[in-house]
């Protein structure tokens, strides 16, 4: 009797060469291996756990009435458009940087390299690139809803989920992992307005609507908000020297275009949009005695203050 | 190791078949090699799929492998020629490394991994930059690559090295024995000279970096503590604990309000009590008082000290204090 992967791969050909939908019992004849009684369901049980193994791997197994049957009946095909990989036109070595950005990235729960067959396996390495690291550079988190939201976000389409008790609608916009997280960009529809969503406080399973139901923003796609630009008050430019110590730390963080100035004692004067004040009060108290709110006024009195009360 | 069930192997059998059948005869080496298999595994699958095809499976229904001279042909096999598409998962485990990689420091921006990630999104209709950001972490610029080549090389390095926790700066030799992100962090596991000890750094606090003229000495077994004794999570990083409470740390006991519930979802807690309308008491572990006026001087009136921590928040927001006056 044949194997159970010879009965897969030969179902796999039998329905990509299938010229109209084939009801189970043609499928039994065409394709060798399924137990031959099925006066107690063998064979049925048998194709359902390969139509579930097919289509667990990704393969467009579609089931389809078959027109004209009395009484209806159900045929199954793969058709060869939604089953072929589009050719990438991958170069040797941009397969080869690909295949070690996956060796040394990992997302957890993900099949990264194994993909890569696909794209032509490894590369051997007889060219001039670098050994793969021993180990993982980094592994990155996953969590459940991370896969139909990325889908969700390249095909357009408009997602409902749970968040923190609460049902919104999203026009999902961008995924981010940082500071080891991972954040859904977009738009809320309940609020009207951009809104970003940790993705760790999404609840249960992620709906999605129809596709291309908007357009991909067209807007700088700059750095993801810091924490003291996320909210709706007045904008404030707040200028906070930060002093030699961590003044490195602190630009780099920042990035460079924050910089107003630079001292010859090494500090730095840095300016930034304040929409929310408690956290740029937070912020500006993690640096301890390194950082000092110049200005203007209201920020500099509003810690100053805040600290009077501390101190008792 | 186990053997890998019927549906793994055909997945690999899904994107072998069509590469074969795409190159002209190549060498059973370069097959095994592109697809993880060893030269007994590749035959034996190949001996399999001589065996199959379509109905009737007579002989021009079947699909022909021919193995000579150490390479191996493949043909009727049409309906096989292209690979199965990328499912998602692929798709967004290979684009979310490729984006990963670009955006460490040094990667560069037009070269092969840039190239090859475009075209690869192109097939899979997302766009990289705007549809995903993956930030591994920051390092000042050269930090990494610096590491990274020191490890490599095994050279000592000496490092400018900011230990948050103490708020404090120190210069010290270290062996660096590997580079690694976790938790949207870089980290450096190492021997330090001024700890005598195995010590693990984060890159965006190393203020500068020399690579010395001198060997790293082998790495000590046994798993280095942060160097920042409070790192701010306890989620495992790559088989990495990033944060390991010692049973000496001093504990200190808050009531939070509502408002400060953040603490308990993000620190590492002892204990947990909830008091009833959403406030809720801690006890957190709190080996470095740098750390603790910290985390007090941003709670303000949102937490109280029940124990621990007495006058730490006063004290320290006096002393900063003078410098604006």
């Amino acid at each position: 009797m044949a194997s159970r992967l010879e009965r897969l791969l030969n179902l796999t050909a039998a329905l990509l060469t299938a010229t109209r939908p084939l009801t189970r019992e043609e499928i039994f004849e065409r394709v060798p291996g399924y137990p031959a009684d099925d006066v107690k369901g063998s064979a049925r049980r048998a194709f359902e756990r390969d139509k579930e193994a097919l289509r667990e791997m990704g393969i467009p197994l579609a089931t389809e009435e078959i027109l004209g049957s009395e009484p209806p009946q159900e045929g199954y095909r793969i058709p060869r458009d939604q089953y072929a990989l589009r050719d990438p036109g991958l170069e040797p070595d941009e397969l080869a940087a690909l295949h070690l950005a996956a060796a040394a990235v990992r997302l957890e729960g993900l099949r990264g390299t194994e993909a890569l067959w696909k794209l032509g396996g490894s590369v051997p390495r007889r060219s001039a690139i670098a050994a793969p690291p021993d180990e993982a550079l980094a592994a990155i988190p996953t969590i459940p809803q991370l896969v139909p939201l990325f889908v969700a976000v390249g095909e357009r389409r408009p997602v409902a989920f749970s968040y923190r008790g609460r049902r919104r609608s999203v026009d999902p916009h961008r995924l981010s992992f940082t500071r080891g997280r991972w954040y859904l960009d977009g738009h809320d529809h309940d609020r009207g307005a951009p809104r970003q969503f940790r993705l760790d406080r999404v609840d249960g399973e992620v709906e999605l609507g129809p596709a291309g139901s908007y357009e991909r923003p067209t807007g700088p796609t700059g750095h993801a908000p810091r924490p003291w630009e996320m909210g709706d008050e007045a904008p404030l430019e707040a200028r906070v020297r930060i002093d030699a110590d961590l003044a490195g730390w602190g630009v780099d963080h920042l990035g460079p275009e924050v910089v107003r100035e630079r001292h010859a004692d090494g500090s730095v004067e840095v300016v930034l949009t304040v929409t929310n004040r408690e956290a740029f009060r937070s912020f500006v108290l993690g640096f301890l005695d390194h950082a000092e709110v110049l200005g203007p006024p209201e920020l500099r009195d509003d810690l100053m203050g805040w600290l009077a009360a501390l101190a008792g | 190791m186990a053997r890998p069930s019927a549906p793994d192997r055909l997945r690999r059998l899904l994107a072998l078949v069509p590469w074969v059948v795409a190159h002209d005869g190549p060498t059973l080496e370069e097959v095994c090699a592109r697809f993880g298999l060893s030269q007994d595994e590749l035959v034996a699958e190949l001996d399999l799929v001589f065996l199959c095809g379509v109905h009737p499976f007579t002989p021009d229904s079947l699909i022909d492998v021919a193995v000579a001279d150490g390479r191996v042909w493949i043909r009727y096999a049409d309906y096989l020629e292209r690979p199965l598409r990328l499912t998602p998962d692929e798709g967004l485990a290979l684009v979310a490394a490729g984006t990963a990689v670009l955006t460490v420091p040094g990667a560069d921006p037009d070269g092969p991994l840039a190239r090859g990630l475009a075209k690869l999104a192109g097939v899979l209709g997302v766009d990289p930059a705007a549809d995903l950001d993956v930030t591994l972490g920051t390092a000042p610029a050269g930090v990494l690559e610096s590491l990274q080549e020191a490890v490599a090389a095994g050279r000592a390095v000496e490092i400018d090295y900011y230990t948050y926790g103490r708020d404090q700066r120190t210069r010290r030799m270290v062996d660096p024995h590997s580079v690694f992100a976790a938790e949207g962090q870089w980290y450096l596991e190492a021997w330090c000279h001024l700890a005598e000890a195995e010590r693990r750094f984060r890159l965006d606090r190393i203020g500068s970096l020399s690579v010395l003229d001198r060997p790293a000495a082998r790495p000590h077994p046994g798993a280095a503590p942060d160097e920042d004794a409070l790192a701010t999570a306890t989620v495992e990083g790559p088989g990495r604990r990033v944060f390991d409470p010692r049973p000496d740390d001093p504990r200190v006991v808050l009531e939070l309000e509502p408002r400060a519930r953040w603490v308990a979802e993000q620190y590492p807690l002892e204990g947990l009590e909830e008091l009833g309308g959403g406030r809720c008491r801690v006890v957190l572990v709190a080996s470095e008082r740098a750390w603790l006026e910290r985390l007090l001087l941003r709670l303000g009136p949102s937490a109280r000290v029940v124990e621990g921590a007495e006058g730490v928040a006063s004290a320290a927001a006096a002393r900063i204090l003078a410098h604006y006056r």
